[in-house]
């Protein structure tokens, strides 16, 4: 059996006395779209942090397609393809699109490869040509969240950590991201692991469910499983009716 | 797809970095001014204080400008120079050529030692230290009296026209001199634009946990940027030692020089090859002009106005600089 893309191993982080996160475990297949989902301050935050190597764990290990990477830097992580976007998006303004994309193209390319061409190429998958000489802040916020994507996946990219890139778009450009970053999944086998608060943008995406409540891993399993998990319903509104309604996941009552 | 590497797009070919003949017009001109019947001595010094005080200017604008490191003591690097320079010759015998190159080195290793302690950690550490560098080196350059010269600063032998020694009666060889550095530091400020050196720093400048994120390797990024700064300044200063044949702790190290080898680039557009050689030759002519209108009616030091004040006006109407402003437009 093949390595998971990503694994972390009984993760602990504790900022003075306060417990950010518990005993986290789990792993995510390679190929697969998984989220992360959990209340605010659950620990979702710290541990995309941890995992994308801007925190270091108080305790635990995190895998990367079987080797321990807990103590890599976070430009080494991106530059094995660990990649990864930001919850608030973090552009270089003063760099127009293009550049934007090359910096990154330019650090995780392999030897040999050709770094203008691979550049088009993000910029023609995601749609960006238009945009490609514009500043950041002469586009749109979804544009804006997409060529942060674009960065991420420029050059070499095998997983891709989303932190709450849906949040503050509008219904149908939440659609289109979803389905650039399907296809992203689809065409290239990125594994995708998404971080939302919110389920119902999810569920359409991921394969894979694990939710976060107070620092723990408290689920694990398919959206339709986890949405009928007394515990996630507990811990979403805290009485005992379905958290998640037909409308949001629809294989949740046909399951 | 492209259908070949000869037609794909050269994306780091900004619109404005086309090679453009106009340039060539000022460049002309100050390489001809010795030789123009009606330019006095007066005119040539003038010309080679702007020539140096650009290059001084081009060689910050490295790391503040492009790497957005903002280093309030490179009068450090400017210092170690012209001593290193001054001492090696006077103590030793040993030419500027050789004098030079060896302020540089030990530019480079100060600023390995300045960088590797300050460059982790982000912003404002990294500016309080090269103050305290500056004014250690001050204190330092006042101490070792018998090295230094003490308060009074060094002064160079003078040996009367002497390629050997980089001296010359006439300020005209410094005129091709300082020529000759402002055009290197030019072209090395746009090839480091062009390079993903540059995009690295621009990177960093711009955000650095982002940068991390894109796989550039920051620190290491900064700490180049500021070795290349500081070698281009001391090799800046080693021109400066040359021509002024003096240096003393406050021209050195002094608040008023760290401040004048930040107006250029400030004044003619941060992070751009064109900006400081614009800001410099603005300012020199600005001060130049007031100092002479002023010192008819008996004041002394206007120019020390004109600078703030030009400044004042930038920081506030210009940001980018003159650069930013022809842009604009």
């Amino acid at each position: 059996m093949t390595a998971p893309a990503l694994e972390v191993r009984g993760i602990a982080k504790r900022f003075g006395g306060l417990v950010a996160l518990r005993d986290v475990s789990f792993s995510v297949r390679q190929g697969e779209v998984m989220g992360l989902i959990g209340p605010n301050g659950a620990g979702k935050s710290t541990l995309f942090e941890i995992v994308s190597g801007n925190l270091a764990p108080s305790g635990g290990q995190v895998l990367y397609f079987g080797e321990d990477c807990t103590s890599l830097p976070v430009h080494r992580r991106r530059r094995a393809g660990l990649c990864r976007t930001f919850q608030k998006v973090r552009l270089f303004d003063s760099m127009t699109v293009r550049e934007n994309i090359a910096v990154a193209t330019r650090q995780s390319l392999p030897p040999g490869g050709d770094w203008h061409a691979e550049v088009e190429s993000v910029l023609e998958r995601l749609r960006l040509g238009r945009q490609a000489d514009r500043l950041p802040a002469q586009i749109t916020l979804a544009d804006r969240k997409k060529v942060e994507i674009g960065r991420a996946i420029a050059g070499h990219c095998r997983v891709l950590l989303l932190d709450e890139s849906l949040s503050g778009l509008t219904h149908d450009e939440a659609e289109e991201l979803i389905s650039e970053i399907v296809a992203l999944n689809r065409a290239s086998g990125i594994t995708v692991v998404v971080v939302e608060h919110v389920l119902s943008v999810l569920a359409k995406m991921v394969q894979r469910l694990v939710v976060l409540h107070n620092a723990t891993v408290i689920a694990d399993g398919t959206p339709a499983d986890v949405a009928h998990d007394p515990q996630v319903i507990q811990a979403y509104l805290g009485t005992q009716r379905s958290a998640f309604d037909a409308r949001v996941v629809p294989d949740a009552r046909q399951a | 797809m492209p259908t070949g590497a000869a037609t794909a797009p050269r994306p780091f070919a900004p619109p404005r970095a086309r090679l453009r003949a106009w340039p060539l017009v000022p460049l002309l001109l100050v390489a001809l001014l010795p030789a123009l019947p009606w330019v006095n001595n007066y005119i040539l010094a003038v010309t080679v204080r702007a020539l140096i005080f650009i290059a001084l200017g081009q060689a910050w604008n490295i790391v503040a400008g492009i790497g957005g490191l903002l280093s309030l003591g490179h009068g450090v690097f400017l210092g170690l120079g012209c001593y290193v320079t001054g001492i090696l010759f006077n103590d030793l015998g040993v030419p500027p050529w050789l004098g030079v190159p060896a302020g540089m080195l030990v530019a480079v290793v100060v600023a390995l030692a300045m960088g590797g302690m300050t460059l982790r950690v982000r912003g404002v550490f990294f500016a309080l230290a090269t103050v305290a560098v500056s004014l250690a080196c001050d204190q330092l350059a006042r101490h070792y009296v018998d090295l230094t010269g003490g308060d009074n600063g060094l002064a160079l032998t003078f040996l009367g026209t002497s390629l050997w020694a980089m001296q010359s009666r006439s300020p005209a060889p410094f005129v091709y001199a300082g020529l000759a550095f402002v055009v290197a530091f030019y072209w090395i400020t746009r090839g480091i634009l062009a390079s993903r050196f540059g995009l690295e720093m621009r990177a960093v400048r711009d955000d650095e946990v982002a940068a991390a994120a894109s796989g550039v390797r920051v620190f290491r990024t900064k700490l180049l940027g500021f070795m290349i700064s500081a070698a281009m300044t001391a090799l800046a200063g080693g021109l400066y030692m040359q021509y002024y044949q003096a240096i003393d702790p406050e021209s050195a190290f002094g608040l008023g020089q760290a401040i004048q080898l930040q107006l250029p680039a400030l004044i003619g557009g941060l992070g751009t090859a064109a900006g400081p050689i614009l800001g410099g030759a603005l300012m020199t002519v600005l001060s130049e002009t007031t100092n002479w209108g002023a010192s008819s009616f008996g004041l002394v030091g206007v120019d020390i106005l004109v600078y703030g004040l030009v400044l004042l006006l930038v920081v506030l109407w210009a940001p980018a600089g003159i650069v930013g402003m022809l842009r604009r437009r």
